[in-house]
């Protein structure tokens, strides 16, 4: 069995078939993230270094283009809030993960990783997932199961309801073309499923 | 401290138990239900995909189990099973494809003779003598249907007592592909209101089913049709947040009620001349497990040692389709069209056994699960521009998947994890499960047939589930799955089932087992409405023998 199918099988019994993010601590009571994301958007979990680097690499797994992405949808506030309360689990991983990159970035001119350019950026973030960022080190974890953890932070930062903290303005479900959950606003019509009639989305566009 | 005694306790309220506690109280008789779980208000049926899904905080916010492949294995601790643990069970966060298995699902065994390393079995009862049990399951539930289309179903009497749901672009554009390649697609019936219909409202269409509770009752669940009514008779006693930690057994080797834990921890014990154990294919056997006694050594009701053995769940061929319309995966029901022209068994194949096609939005009416997950299938683990232009994919993407019989293995089980106790003290179950060849020559043949439907269908890219979350290899199995059966067969044989055709253990003759877990093998449909059905049958049994006062 190669390393890949040992993390590929990690991964897949971590997410089963419900997909995504089930990463860690289901086990805490619900819901304190979107009280805390409602809260503040201030750092409450990271030290503003590590929110800086954090920001920057939530920025490259989901970039902007024309449209936003995880900078503009405020992933790393999501992540935040989120490392306070039902993933508090794993904010050591984050801890020692962003304490690796900053280290890293100090090879990628003065402003570290953060202000590093794009492609520097993608080049250490592909051997964080890799496995084989150099100098990467001990202390710092398992750097493809932080990147991994983060990848799937981002999209849940991205496309979570926006009351959790990121998805601001419904920039993720905008990019997704999802017009947002209908249990509480009266479903589709039949006309809706069939696609005769068009669809209003929760900001408020016909799709 | 023990209080009234009771005529049945059944533990569990999801589709076994919660049809034993409608139709016993309603023959008069005195009911206390045990559910470990809470009981949820309907203002709690959100569709927040964060809470519901991916965290799973709503409906098995305590579930903790470990799973290993093979016996010898340290098993690994996981949230694995897709099960609910609330009042109603796992049915109050089912998608509700409600099938009637084929005549032969029946028959296994004497169909295939015996197959090595599988442990095939028939049924105690055949098709003829569940079809009028489907039929109550049917309309009580109401299920929305087609009686007529689908050529390879079992015979049936009545008709479905609702119409199909209306079907959005990605199930007419599935249509379209399996009659391009010569089959015969029709609606899969679903237990959700198509239409008003016994008092309850029709589907609101709102895309969000499975793994979510319905905040509007259109969708059939005990929690909606069974515990109501049972309420209304005023012989129901429901305790929710009762965790039954042991069946205990007078002298004799009766069952004598339960004991369970309250969610403060405190202890109660429940008398009750009856015990309906309905606690599904991971609860039933976990419990009996950990009843043990002087009379039970290795737990109750287990002489055969087939207690937690041949546990299968089904195996998921699938293809991803990607389409230049939308698809409106996000709208409608879990399941639009279906076709079964590739069930029926033919070991020319170079596999025994079959299953059920169908298009399903499992991942594609939420995008969250679509991003994290399909992301595999595109390029693993996906980031950058390659995340973001999958993310772009979400309403033109559609899923077509096979809900594939496996072939039972003696070795797959659910026994007591020897390490890992939970916040009781108890110890966890541990799940051990493998899939048997036949399961993988079947995945992989299918997988060649659902992607030239998708093509047939007009998909511009087609992405294969072998490279998705659904894979399963030699080194690959499915450590969880909503579809869960047999840890607790029933059969004619004491030294080779754990309880007869009705439920009744072979062993204590008051106590009887109702749910998924009695299933000795799975069809290539959907199990509920077979569970349903069995329960119903179940309990016309047990009210007609206490009539007789034969229990």
């Amino acid at each position: 069995v190669s390393h890949r199918d040992l993390s590929r099988r990690r991964f897949l019994k971590q997410t089963g078939l419900y997909g995504g993010g089930l990463l860690l601590a289901w086990q805490l009571p619900r819901p304190l993230t979107a009280e805390a994301a409602a809260a503040s958007t201030e750092p409450v979990s990271l030290s503003a270094l590590e929110w800086a680097n954090l920001d920057a690499i939530v920025a490259r797994i989901i970039p902007s283009d024309a449209e936003p992405g995880a900078r503009e949808a405020g992933c790393v506030n999501f992540i935040d809030k989120a490392l306070d309360n039902e993933d508090a689990a794993a904010l050591p991983l984050y801890r020692a993960g962003l304490a690796g990159v900053e280290a890293a970035g100090r090879d990628l001119g003065e402003g570290g990783f953060a202000r590093a350019d794009s492609e520097a950026q993608d080049k250490l973030l592909g051997a964080l997932q890799a496995g084989t960022a150099p100098g990467w080190s001990k202390e710092a974890g398992d750097s493809a199961f932080f990147f991994e953890t983060v990848r799937q932070h981002t999209i849940a930062g991205f496309l979570a309801d926006p009351s959790y903290g990121g998805n601001r303005d419904m920039v993720g479900w905008k990019v997704a073309g999802y017009p947002g959950p209908r249990h509480r606003r009266g479903g589709y019509s039949n006309d809706q499923v069939v696609g005769k009639a068009s669809i209003i989305s929760a900001w408020g566009e016909e799709l | 401290m023990a209080d009234e005694m009771f005529d049945v306790c059944v533990i569990g309220t999801g589709a076994g138990g919660g049809v034993m506690i409608d139709q016993l109280t309603a023959a008069g008789l005195r009911v206390v239900a045990l559910e470990r779980g809470p009981y949820l208000e309907t203002s709690e049926f959100d569709d927040d995909e964060l809470r519901n899904v991916v965290r799973d905080q709503v409906f098995s916010r305590d579930q903790l189990e470990t799973f290993r492949q093979d016996g010898g294995a340290k098993a690994e601790v996981g949230h694995y099973s897709q099960i609910a643990h609330c009042v109603g069970g796992t049915l109050t966060h089912w998608a509700a494809w409600s099938w009637r298995f084929r005549e032969d699902e029946f028959k296994v065994l004497s169909t295939e003779g015996s197959v090595a390393g599988a442990s095939l079995a028939d049924w105690p009862f055949g098709y003829d003598e569940l079809a009028p049990f489907y039929e109550r399951a049917e309309w009580d539930f109401g299920v929305s249907g087609d009686a007529t289309g689908n050529p390879f179903a079992a015979p049936r009497g009545k008709g479905f007592p609702n119409p199909p749901h209306p079907q959005r672009p990605g199930s007419v554009r599935f249509a379209e592909g399996a009659k391009g390649v010569g089959y015969q697609p029709f609606p899969v019936p679903m237990a959700i209101n198509s239409k008003p219909y016994a008092g309850r409202p029709s589907c609101m269409n709102g895309g969000a089913c499975r793994s979510y509770g319905c905040p509007v009752h259109a969708k059939g669940t005990t929690y909606s049709v069974s515990l109501p009514r049972a309420r209304r008779t005023g012989k129901l006693d429901l305790r929710a947040d009762a965790m039954v930690f042991e069946v205990p057994v007078d002298d004799a080797g009766r069952a004598i009620g339960a004991r369970y834990f309250d969610s403060s921890g405190a202890t109660h014990e429940v008398r009750a001349r009856q015990v309906v154990l309905s606690g599904g294919t991971m609860g039933t056997p976990h419990l009996l497990l950990m009843s043990k006694s002087s009379s039970f050594a290795d737990g109750l009701a287990n002489g055969s040692g087939l207690v937690g053995k041949n546990l299968t769940f089904h195996h998921h061929p699938s293809v991803v389709g990607v389409f230049e319309d939308d698809m409106r995966g996000y709208t409608g029901v879990e399941a639009g069209m279906a076709f079964d022209d590739l069930h029926p068994s033919d070991p020319k194949r170079g596999f025994i056994r079959g299953g059920v096609v169908a298009e399903t939005n499992t991942f594609t009416h939420q995008p969250l699960a679509f991003a994290s997950t399909l992301g595999e299938y595109n390029k693993p683990q996906a980031w950058g521009a390659d995340l973001k232009s999958w993310i772009r994919e979400f309403p033109r993407a559609s899923t077509y998947a096979g809900i594939c019989e496996e072939l039972p293995i003696e070795a797959c089980a659910v026994d007591l994890d020897p390490d890992v106790k939970d916040r009781f003290g108890l110890p966890v179950r541990r799940i051990t499960k493998h899939q048997h060849e036949n399961d993988l020559a079947m995945f992989d043949w299918y997988e060649e047939k659902l992607v030239a439907v998708a093509e047939a269908a007009g998909a511009t890219r087609v992405l294969r589930g072998s490279q998705g979350p659904l894979t399963i290899s030699k080194d690959i199995s499915q450590s969880g799955n909503a579809h869960n059966h047999g840890t607790c067969r029933m059969g004619t044989d004491p030294a080779k089932s754990v309880v007869d055709g009705y439920g009744r253990s072979h062993e204590v003759p008051n106590l009887w087992i109702v749910d998924g877990s009695t299933m000795p093998t799975n069809g290539g449909y959907n199990p509920t409405l077979t569970i349903l059905a069995t329960a119903y049958r179940s309990a016309d049994h047990f009210v007609s023998e206490a009539r007789k006062g034969n229990l």
